[in-house]
């Protein structure tokens, strides 16, 4: 016969049966949670995970008679808090806590310290008063043990609770910092009091006391310390990972940890060394590791430190459930409850009063409320409580019940009711409405003038040094931490550019979807408009091809006028603005990955070029159409070359590699890129080689006259003789003469079709890539008659105007060796291409230039 | 409209700043009350100030001669109105003034074309300009007439959450 008993007991509540299961079921419930709005809208996630913890805990409870699970110390400090924190540290908007240090220390350290010997001190004087149990057997010591572990404020909680209130920025990222940066005075006071505790308030000496101070600088510098080196060594790393690209994102993980680990080997405070770590290797690692690890770091820090905080907020409520470690006492709860809340609004008043004589937007008296009724206690304070060693400090139990209920009643009662405080309250809200227009205007004049005004003074404040510290970290710190392609890269505009295009592309082909802001759709929608020239690429592509709209999402998009209006000027403002030097925004939420400045600027940027080009497009009509007037033959050649040398002028200044139009077929062939080819390619390399590629075939493009407007500012770089032999104008005078002609607006939409189209088709085959086939085409350019080429009956064959046609296009003949050379496209987009692709100074070295030289060679040849 | 609220650090520290941009021109005692003025071309001259759009406007607007010579008494003035402790219709008022080009106490359309395109760097069109300035009117003109006074602009300035905090300079 079986045995007996033990598959009863090992059945799903077995001490193995429910670990895996819930463990598995924990990341389910906060996705339950917020598919059902109405509840998270009132009752935060936190509390939620909290009560259904002691509901499984109950279960646990009434089915195993005994309480199975706990919030294990170990396993918390070890493995659940870890990921929160690194979440937290590199993903703060480093700007505004940088910018509120000075109060964010001042909380940490001094509320901190007063608040735990305040709290520990009036405890004892309960308990002196006679009005606590005979059997809460603690002196002054046990009590300020206690006071240091319960008066921390919980990074976890805070940052749980507060997300979802969606307050102000500043003070976000005050009561959050806060609760990051407590944890060295945490640490050390507990450790200081509990080492006191076991040996005995008698034999405490002078100076232990002192030691303990000095421990306090110890465990925080050197907490940071140990965060900053191994930023250092992960940076330093990551810039050599180019061949492993896998393992990168694992880097980041693994450093974060071992940061952590070591900082807690060496008994300094982890949580320090993590936030820090975080915080400053996050620009150089960003720099260094690729796109897709970028993508993968974020991610997996996010589902991590969100899985980690739901398991603690479960594991909270089920611990909660073990009543055999609990020894109630009345007075010792509501005691605790009411000092830590009291000691915490005098701390914040205190502190407040004295540092809104340094700060420059003074906390007001309701900033100050929420900060103290923020002050949420959570797991750590829980950890700490279950590590103290019931032999030496006797109260141990009175301890955990009052820290549980301490806990619970922050968590719940505070975390519930702080959305309709702060709502009554009326605190500012971090909002995200759309400013009006005279806001947007004003404020960046406003913005303007203070520059100035401070300018004027010679006022070297805040900014000064970060300015100081900005050119250090760009003459050294970042030549030494990032790799090359990505330091050069990164001051030159022309990689922000490239990503720029592939988003547009994206956005090009998910249009209607949340990703194409609402004025992008409104614009097509209204054709009259056509001056507004909207700075983006789909509808510098959809407006020059309107007859032939795109898009069918766009046509549902109807608004009122005044709707549209709205938001066209906003984007015209939005686009042109220049922004002074100041203004940042920072937010950081754990759920919702918010668009870092870096991309607000690069959208910027990408504008600002797309508006200069669109300037260039019309002035290049105008130059042409003159041109046109005059006589053809050659004084025709020679003029358009002079036009072309003003507008490598005038390009200068943006990032100068690319034409303009360009852009447009870019966004087709990122299409095939990011859609089609899933094959391993790196996108940064894709990107390069497609704005390069798209721009050989828009010379063809240009040669055929449909978009003869586009300046072609790739003659620029470095070797202008070796581009010179490429263009088309330069060499073949009887083809111009054809191209001006027929210049014509109607072209441009026929060309625009089937150049989407084209993508389209290339969507469906990436065997084939953009421009294969140039023969047919060819010949069409050769036709002499303009007329012949609006009606252009076949797309396909407009669009692909490679560039070997700059020479044959007289000779048709040439068509075999084109065919040869189009299959390079692809290749052309093997990982290793980028750094070489980025120089274009040698032209030896790169399949890429041998390229474009091909035809050159054709004629001479 | 003149209101000092200093301490003696910050003055000193502005009159000393005052007088590093020209000391051939500044004395160093005021005791006598001397008639100085630094010229503007001083001023906006500066390399920080290069970029900046507004700067004459600010220069003009905070001088008592209205062309831009500031005395050390114009240049104080500007600062204790960008003061943390200078009320807010103050401010409001003083960029009020800063926004009328042409003095005549409204903001016209004429003035805020220019604010715009100052503000862009002359990039936008004409039409385009002018459909901003449209927009803006009608967006915080309260009694119809096609113009900001400032109480319109007040009124509009004050509903802008940010415009007390980011207003001011500490120094």
């Amino acid at each position: 016969t079986p045995v007996p008993s033990w598959p009863v007991r090992t059945w799903p509540w077995g001490s193995w049966g429910l670990g895996p299961r819930s463990d598995a079921l924990f990341p389910v419930c906060p996705a339950v949670f917020q598919l059902s709005r109405k509840v998270t809208s009132v009752v935060p996630e936190s509390c939620l995970l909290i009560l259904l913890g002691l509901g499984l805990g109950g279960i646990v409870l009434a089915i195993a008679k005994r309480a199975e699970y706990q919030l294990e110390p170990s396993m918390f400090f070890l493995f659940l808090l870890p990921p929160i924190v690194l979440d937290s540290g590199y993903f703060m908007p480093s700007r505004l806590f940088f910018d509120n240090l000075g109060a964010i220390l001042t909380y940490a350290v001094i509320g901190t310290l007063w608040n735990s010997f305040a709290t520990g001190a009036a405890l004892w004087g309960v308990k002196q008063a006679g009005l606590m149990d005979a059997g809460v057997d603690a002196g002054l010591m046990d009590f300020l043990l206690f006071g240091s572990l319960i008066s921390a404020v919980d990074p976890v909680a805070v940052l749980a609770v507060f997300e979802e209130v969606h307050i102000n920025e500043t003070l976000f990222i005050i009561v959050f910092g806060e609760s990051l940066l407590n944890d060295a005075v945490t640490v050390v006071l507990y450790k200081v009091f509990n080492s006191f505790v076991e040996m005995g308030p008698a034999h405490v000496q002078a100076t232990d006391y002192l030691k303990g101070v000095a421990s306090f600088f110890v465990v925080s510098l050197g907490g940071a310390a140990v965060g900053l080196l191994f930023a250092f060594l992960l940076a330093l790393i990551t810039r050599f990972t180019k061949r492993v690209r896998i393992i990168e994102p694992l880097f980041v993980f693994l450093l974060a940890y071992m940061a952590y680990l070591a900082a807690e080997m060496v008994s300094l405070s982890s949580i320090l060394a993590v936030t820090f770590c975080g915080i400053c290797c996050k620009k150089y690692v960003e720099a260094n590791i690729s796109r897709k690890s970028r993508t993968t770091v974020k991610y997996t820090m996010k589902t991590l430190a969100s899985s980690s905080e739901t398991v603690i907020f479960m594991f909270l409520g089920i611990s909660a459930v073990d009543t055999s470690k609990w020894a109630w006492d009345t007075a010792l709860v509501l005691g605790t409850l009411l000092f830590i809340l009291l000691f915490r609004a005098v701390g914040v008043i205190l502190q407040t009063w004295v540092l809104n004589r340094f700060r420059l937007t003074p906390l007001d008296r309701i900033d100050q409320v929420v900060m103290s009724y923020g002050g949420l206690r959570g797991a750590v304070a829980f950890a700490l409580v279950i590590l103290l060693d019931g032999d030496k400090v006797r109260a141990k139990d009175y301890f955990v019940a009052t820290t549980i209920v301490v806990v619970f009643f922050t968590v719940l009662v505070q975390g519930l009711t702080i959305k309709p405080l702060v709502k009554w309250l009326k605190v500012k809200r971090s909002d995200h409405h759309k400013p009006t227009l005279n806001e947007e205007l004003h404020e960046h004049a406003f913005d303007h003038i203070l520059a100035a005004v401070e300018d004027v003074v010679g006022h070297h404040g805040y900014r000064y040094w970060r300015d100081r510290w900005e050119q250090f970290d760009k003459r050294y710190l970042s030549q030494l931490l990032m790799r090359k392609s990505a330091y050069r890269l990164k001051d030159e505009i022309w990689d922000v550019y490239c990503k720029l295009n592939i988003r547009d592309a994206i956005s090009f082909v998910d249009q209607g979807g949340h990703v194409l802001s609402a004025s992008r759709l409104t614009l097509p929608s209204m054709p009259s408009r056509t001056s507004m020239s909207e700075s983006s690429v789909t509808n510098l592509l959809r407006e020059s091809g309107s007859g032939a709209c795109l898009d069918l999402q766009v046509i549902d998009t109807v608004r009122s006028r005044r709707d549209k209006e709205d938001a066209v000027m906003h984007h015209v403002l939005c686009g042109s603005l220049y922004k002074p030097r100041r203004r940042y925004k920072a937010s950081y939420s754990r759920h919702f990955i918010s668009p870092s400045t870096q991309e607000r600027q690069d959208k910027e940027i990408f504008q600002q070029n797309m508006k200069r080009r669109l300037e260039t497009f019309k002035s290049t009509k105008h130059n042409v159409c003159s041109a046109k007037s005059k006589a053809r033959l050659k004084k025709d050649g020679r003029k358009k070359v002079r036009c072309v040398g003003a507008l490598t002028c005038t390009h200068r200044a943006s990032p100068s590699f690319l034409p303009a139009a360009a852009v447009l077929v870019a966004v087709d062939s990122d299409d095939e890129e990011s859609d089609s080819s899933e094959t391993e390619k790196e996108e940064d390399e894709g990107i390069v080689f497609i704005a390069r590629a798209t721009d050989a075939i828009l010379q063809g493009k240009k040669a055929s006259g449909s978009l003869d407007v586009c300046p072609s500012p790739r003659i620029i770089p470095p070797s202008p003789t070796s581009a010179e032999r490429e263009l088309p104008w330069k060499g073949d005078r009887g083809d111009l003469a054809v191209y001006i002609s027929s210049e014509t607006t109607k072209i441009v939409p026929v060309d625009m079709q089937a150049a989407w189209k084209q993508s389209i088709s290339s969507l469906e085959s990436v065997a084939s890539p953009p421009g294969a086939e140039p023969g047919p085409h060819a010949k069409t350019v050769a036709g002499p008659a303009p007329e012949e080429r609006q009606m252009m009956p076949e797309p396909r064959t407009c669009f692909q105007f490679p560039n070997p046609l700059l020479r044959s296009s007289r000779s048709q003949s040439a068509g075999s060796p084109e065919r040869t050379e189009q299959p390079e496209l692809q290749p052309l987009m093997a990982p290793d291409e980028h750094g070489r692709m980025s120089t274009s100074a040698g032209p030896s070295n790169s399949r890429w230039l041998i390229q474009f030289n091909r035809p050159a060679r054709f004629s001479d040849g | 409209m003149r209101m000092k609220v200093y301490t003696f650090p910050s003055l000193s520290r502005l009159f000393y700043r005052y007088r590093d941009l020209a000391p051939q021109l500044v004395p160093l005692s005021y005791i006598d009350k001397p008639d100085v003025k630094l010229p503007y071309e001083l001023i906006g001259s500066m390399a920080e100030l290069k970029d900046n759009p507004f700067r004459q406007r600010i220069a003009e607007v905070f001088s008592e001669d209205g062309e831009g010579n500031m005395t050390l008494d114009d240049f104080l003035d500007m600062f204790s109105v960008l003061s943390e402790m200078a009320p807010r219709d103050l401010k409001a008022y003083y960029a009020f003034k800063i926004y009328d080009f042409n003095n005549d106490d409204y903001i016209c359309k004429s003035d805020l074309e220019k604010t715009v395109n100052k503000l862009t760097r002359n990039e936008l069109t004409p039409e385009e300009v002018c459909l901003v300035c449209d927009k803006v009117i009608d967006e915080a003109d309260q009694d119809n007439d096609g113009r900001l006074s400032v109480e319109d602009f007040q009124h509009m300035i004050v509903r802008a959450p940010d415009f007390l905090s980011t207003f001011h300079i500490r120094i």
